[in-house]
């Protein structure tokens, strides 16, 4: 590492600060990759290619978004996926329903936002674990998502303006919407979550509920609503990837819970609460679509795919802790 | 004595529950579905829930000592891969099952060591190795069309005639009662509960608390694999995705049978009970003309259905020991957050 040493306390403090963020571990691991690969692949580093990782990041970015809100309030949703499914479904049939397109996704977004509701009020109220509640809310998502279509891929709800939303016609240039979408809501989840007393209710329920409640936060109401929000992002999820994939097969959302998990854990969030940043769970979703494109770009079958994720993510967790550890001791030598 | 039969009166009133609502359940579908109590239909749907019935008693296992393994439905499916492709390549039968275990425990390793050794929570872990092993069967089923073995007698492990039931039922039989001495009356056994009661009590009486949890992972991985080379002897074909959602199955039917999700409570053969119950309802529900993609949805309020009766069981059951109600309450609640 190479800082500008202005005097030796700042350098030493700005070191350690450095050296503790919980995602330097894995970002080293990035721009390593990102070097190699340049020289390596000289179709890596073109504009197109770019935007195509860009492009492909959106999904995970919005479920890693909600997860890393859950995460910090202590939670788990592992429904993420199939709630994403769910709601594409409904707004892809119900624009073949020959509703106007706004109204198609208000229904989604509540839908969305009603689910993380029942996920919050299953685990808060009646007392059932995060994960099994919201394991069972996926399998009951995708049973519903199956039932509904009886397994057949939604078609024909695409319109120009779907296009755009969906990523597949740009903007301006290499810009589409949901970038913008993306850049807004990481921006004013930053700005809830630093700056705002529910952003700062969120950090203490994730951290200790009981001192929390001892505080008089309301831990329940502030639990509901994380899943709350991670229900909305589910389902701005779907409506985004209806419109990228132009079709939604019944199991659209398999597999994505464990990439959003992933993205979120990558970007600092712990599982054990009261830990995550939104630039994080940025920072995770883009290592997991680098993942992917690295993969396509050196040749690898796309059927190894499951592997690299499974892989990434006890990797990340691993490499985070490492840099954690060694960057802990080195603040206990550098004291003593 | 006293505290004996408070015990046993809790052990009884958690039975009692899944056994009673299974029972309910027959005599609801014998009266609605004709077909529903011929022995061969029952006999059918038994056979071809066994690699659940197998899975369930690893799982039970981790559960009770604290842990979750969701990597059991996928390694399950990638053992059923490796031990077909092996008998496929002309090795004697014996040598699939062993390759096919050892598949199982190669994955019970992994876990183990990253939950116990590395410390990385149980639940990123097997999430993990879920993905790894479900995409080790895609790599391998894109490699080789697994259609089917010429060899009989590998087709034989599972399909064998005993006294009118088949070889993989009895297998499953063996294994349950074996692993039910094992939790209840062994010194393993013992550990197992302690270390899921708490970590920290479990540690100050002297038990090595991960190696106990290390034995449960070992002993879901290897019966996941058992599992595995049952499933594959039966279908002879595999195909990529295979086993897909058994996790959630045997999830679902471990929390119905009362196993607690917080880990010390529970038995094989009421986690058994509750996945008899789970692929009952299914049966039941198909021999009703009911669409079969609505079983998840069933399962997933199965889940959430079982959790709520199992706390207010155990609630009503800590009424009986009113001495420890206080403390019980409170490490109720503690673990409440901690999950």
């Amino acid at each position: 590492m190479t800082i500008n040493i202005a005097g030796r306390n700042s350098s030493k403090y700005l070191q350690n600060r450095i050296l503790q963020d919980p995602s330097f571990g894995i970002f080293v691991l990035l721009v390593l990759a990102i070097i190699v690969m340049t020289f390596l692949e000289p179709s890596f580093a073109t504009g197109r290619n770019v935007t195509n990782v860009i492009n492909a990041m959106m999904t995970v970015s919005f479920l890693a978004i909600g997860m890393t809100v859950v995460l910090i309030a202590g939670g788990l949703d592992l429904s993420v996926g199939s709630t994403m499914a769910v709601t594409a479904g409904v707004a892809g049939k119900f624009i073949i329903y020959g509703m106007p397109m706004s109204v198609a996704f208000l229904c989604a977004l509540t839908i969305g936002v009603g689910i993380g509701c029942i996920n919050g009020l299953l685990i808060t109220k009646l007392g059932i674990p995060d994960f099994i509640a919201t394991l069972a809310m996926l399998g009951i998502g995708q049973g519903v998502i199956l039932l509904w279509t009886q397994g057949v891929p939604i078609l024909g709800y695409m319109s120009g303006a779907y296009y755009y939303i969906g990523g597949l016609n740009k903007i301006a240039g290499p810009i589409s919407i949901p970038m913008i979408v993306v850049v807004v809501i990481s921006v004013v989840m930053t700005i809830i979550l630093k700056r705002s007393k529910f952003g700062l209710q969120l950090y203490a329920v994730g951290s200790s509920p009981i001192s929390a409640r001892n505080a008089g936060v309301n831990v329940d109401a502030i639990k509901i609503s994380a899943y709350a929000i991670s229900g909305l992002l589910a389902a701005i999820a779907g409506i985004h990837i209806a419109g990228r994939t132009t079709t939604i097969p019944p199991l659209i959302g398999n597999g994505y819970e464990i990439s959003a998990i992933a993205a979120a854990v990558i970007g600092g969030a712990s599982l054990l609460g009261g830990k995550g940043r939104m630039i994080g769970a940025l920072i995770g979703a883009l290592t997991l679509t680098l993942t992917r494109n690295i993969i396509n770009l050196v040749g690898i079958k796309s059927s190894w795919q499951a592997i690299l994720t499974g892989s990434v993510l006890i990797g990340a967790v691993l490499a985070n802790r490492a840099s954690s550890e060694f960057s802990r001791k080195r603040f206990r030598r550098g004291k003593t | 004595m006293k505290n004996q039969s408070k015990f046993s009166k809790m052990i009884a009133i958690d039975g009692v529950v899944i056994l009673a609502a299974f029972v309910l359940m027959v005599i609801f579908f014998s009266l609605k579905a004709d077909s529903f109590l011929i022995p061969d239909s029952i006999r059918y749907y038994i056979n071809e829930a066994v690699p659940i019935f197998i899975i369930i008693v690893g799982l039970t296992f981790v559960i009770i000592a604290g842990g979750i393994d969701l990597s059991i439905g996928a390694v399950l499916g990638l053992s059923a891969g490796t031990s077909l492709t092996v008998s496929m390549w002309g090795w004697p039968f014996w040598m699939a099952v062993i390759v096919g275990v050892l598949t199982g425990l190669a994955f019970g390793l992994l876990n183990a060591v990253f939950t116990t050794i590395f410390k990385i929570n149980d639940f990123i872990v097997t999430l993990g190795t879920l993905n790894i092993a479900a995409g080790a069967l895609t790599v391998l089923t894109d490699q080789i069309q697994l259609t089917g073995t010429k060899d009989t007698s590998f087709k034989r492990i599972s399909g064998m005639n005993f006294l009118g039931l088949t070889s993989s039922i009895w297998i499953a039989l063996i294994i349950v009662v074996v692993f039910e001495l094992v939790l209840l009356k062994s010194p393993f056994g013992r550990r197992i509960f302690a270390t899921g009661i708490g970590q920290v009590p479990a540690l100050i009486s002297g038990i090595n608390t991960q190696r106990s949890k290390f034995g449960a992972y070992l002993i879901s991985g290897g019966l996941a694999g058992l599992g595995g080379v049952l499933l594959a002897s039966h279908l002879n074909s595999v195909q990529s995705g295979l086993a897909g959602g058994y996790e959630l199955t045997a999830i679902a039917g471990a929390v119905l049978g009362g196993v607690s999700l917080a880990g010390g409570r529970g038995s094989v053969w009421r986690a058994i009970v509750g996945a008899l119950f789970l692929t009952t309802l299914n049966q039941g529900l198909l021999l009703m003309g009911v669409d079969p993609l609505i079983f998840q949805i069933v399962t997933g309020l199965c889940i959430l259905v079982g959790v709520v009766i199992d706390r207010a069981v155990y609630k009503f059951a800590l009424t009986f020991s009113t001495q420890t109600r206080e403390s019980n309450s409170q490490f109720l609640r503690g673990k409440r957050f901690s999950l």
